[in-house]
């Protein structure tokens, strides 16, 4: 298997040795070339410092970091030249142009002078930024600086790209069309590397996900078999009527369930065992007089699997955060 | 030499020349630029040669090594905790050159900002003032050398790991306030204690301004050589901290 990135006993801590704080704990991995990679983790977790290390921003404690079989510890040269960096912050310089703002960034990695502009028109063509591209970035909105920013660091074409957090903060258009970007460089063979919270921008994009929880990787595999391997967060979703929203207490009460969501007009009930719980949800839906409008068994969400792992309570998620669908099995919907 | 480091080499220039040129396009109409670069060297000028019974000559080689010396200066303070503080600093660290490019790079933008400021300072000098330059060979030497110094001298605060130019400025100025005046400048060498003539020798001002004295009115204390030498010397050794500093920075995560 050809490495776009092997990580062996990569470990950061802040302050001194005995005293600091362990930010990566000896961690392993690789990423294979070709592959979207997803690096998911809570907040604190080790995923920006860990990528901070990957693209010679930061220098390890300890640990060997290889890009394309090039220690970064023995000469950076060769492996910067086949990165590119997208940070959480959009790092264009806003007092200089779109166009500007390629240009230079093709300077810095060489880009030979005659393709620079080509390259340049081709990138501000596709994000949709050609109309704007004498504009200076301090015009532009946080989705197309966020264009522009991806646009720089994919200039000079680089074999392996790390995007941080691509598109929290954005509107559903321009996360969607950066999604989309994405998917395409894959395509067109760059290996990525996402750092993100958002676990269905994960399950979306990547082809395998690592979970790094208080600095330690806690999984590394596909989002499906992640699913798979966690049985004991499936759950039944029903919605009732009349009133549904008031029998949460009765529901969670049920032998058998371990945790109850109210999820907008529905109850999630999370078991071990959907089969056995199945019925007595309909027995009590009958013995109340009430309608099922639908009724679904699901296997555990990204989402579940990460809270499970991360040691999150399952139920405690935002709102914004429950795009990420569970794999739906059994009968919906109807009566 | 091999073909492969001949061409590292050219693009090594080239990129710190493209990040000079950025800076510049970038940084030139920021406040904090105009204020501590542009019109802090005039102020202080203004300030303490009014009312006194200067010469144009004498006032102009002053002006020189004051602009020179607070424009070059200005620039690395200013520049780098700010693109620090916005991200763009991580764009410039990431991309595939030396550090020491980078760095040379951002001392080219503080030679290139004093050039400019003590320019205009001669053109005003030599148009409004009538001036007589003796040695104009000398004179755009420590423009040059003074400028790549003084610049250098900047970089070392601009390279403290913090990501607000304000941490870093209020050192800075402190210091070259101290350095303005045992330098020379406004105290002449000749008239200073033996302890404080001891640290003016120190100082890379003093021969800046030494310099200027012999392009400007044909006397200096020193051979003109030794200016040159001690300035070009310091604008290298200069890089070393800042060097040191950025390693630091990077251990730190800052």
């Amino acid at each position: 298997m050809n490495h776009a990135i092997k990580v062996e006993n990569l470990t950061k801590i802040y302050g001194k040795p005995g005293k600091g704080v362990t930010a990566v704990d000896h961690i392993d991995f690789e990423v294979h070339a070709g592959e979207i990679f997803g690096f998911l983790g809570p907040n604190g977790a080790g995923k920006t410092t860990t990528q901070r290390m990957l693209t010679s921003l930061l220098e390890p404690t300890e640990g060997r970091i290889l890009i394309y079989n090039q220690d970064l510890a023995h000469d950076s040269y060769p492996a910067k030249r086949m990165i590119g960096l997208v940070p959480e912050e959009s790092n264009v310089y806003t007092e200089l142009t779109g166009w500007d703002n390629l240009m230079f960034t093709a300077s810095l990695y060489r880009v030979a002078r005659g393709e620079r502009n080509e390259r340049a028109r081709r990138i501000l063509e596709a994000f949709g930024l050609w109309e704007q591209r004498d504009m200076k970035a301090e015009t532009f909105s946080k989705g197309m600086r966020r264009r522009l920013s991806i646009g720089m660091a994919i200039i000079h074409q680089p074999s392996l790209l790390f995007l941080d957090e691509p598109t929290p903060g954005l509107d559903a258009q321009s996360a969607r069309a950066i999604l989309s970007l994405v998917r395409q460089l894959n395509a067109e063979g760059a290996t990525v590397f996402l750092t993100t919270h958002l676990i269905e921008e994960a399950n979306q994009l990547c082809d395998r996900v690592a979970i790094i929880n208080h600095g330690k990787i806690a999984k590394i595999d596909t989002p499906e078999n992640l699913r798979r391997n966690i049985q004991r967060v499936q759950s039944i979703e029903v919605a009732l009527e009349p009133n549904g929203h008031i029998h949460g207490e009765a529901l969670a009460s049920l032998p058998g369930v371990t945790t109850s969501v109210k999820l907008g007009d529905k109850w999630r009930l999370y078991t071990e065992d959907p089969p056995t719980l199945l019925p007595l949800v309909m027995n009590y839906t009958a013995s109340q007089g009430l309608r099922i409008l639908s009724l679904n068994t699901l296997l555990p969400s990204l989402e579940d699997v990460f809270l499970e792992i991360t040691g999150g309570k399952i139920g405690a998620i935002q709102p914004a955060q429950q795009a990420d669908k569970p794999r739906r099995r059994g009968k919906g919907g109807g009566r | 030499m091999s073909y492969q480091w001949v061409q590292r080499f050219k693009d090594e220039l080239a990129q710190a020349w493209t990040v000079a040129i950025k800076d510049i396009r970038v940084y030139y109409l920021r406040p904090g630029m105009i204020m501590f670069g542009f019109m802090m060297p005039f102020f202080m000028f203004f300030s303490f040669s009014v009312r006194r019974e200067l010469g144009a000559e004498e006032g102009l080689a002053r002006l020189l090594a004051l602009t020179v010396f607070f424009t070059a200066g200005a620039a690395g303070p200013f520049i780098i905790p700010t693109e620090r503080r916005i991200g763009t600093y991580d764009r410039l660290l990431a991309a595939p050159m030396s550090l020491l490019t980078l760095l040379l790079g951002k001392t080219a933008v503080g030679a290139f900002f004093a050039i400019g400021v003590s320019t205009v300072a001669l053109l005003a000098g030599l148009l409004f003032f009538g001036v007589n330059i003796t040695q104009p060979a000398l004179l755009i030497a420590g423009i040059l050398l003074g400028s790549l110094s003084f610049s250098a001298l900047g970089l070392v605060f601009g390279s403290m790991p913090t990501t607000n130019p304000g941490d870093v400025q209020m050192p800075s100025t402190l210091l070259r306030w101290g350095l303005l005046f045992i330098s020379g400048v406004f105290i002449p060498l000749s008239e200073m204690a033996p302890a404080a003539r001891f640290i003016a020798y120190l100082s890379p001002l003093t021969y800046a301004q030494d310099l200027m004295n012999q392009a400007v009115l044909g006397r200096s204390m020193f051979n003109p050589w030794i200016d040159m030498a001690v300035l070009f010397v310091s604008a290298i050794l200069l890089l070393w901290p800042s060097h040191r500093l950025h390693k630091r920075a990077k251990v730190l995560g800052r």
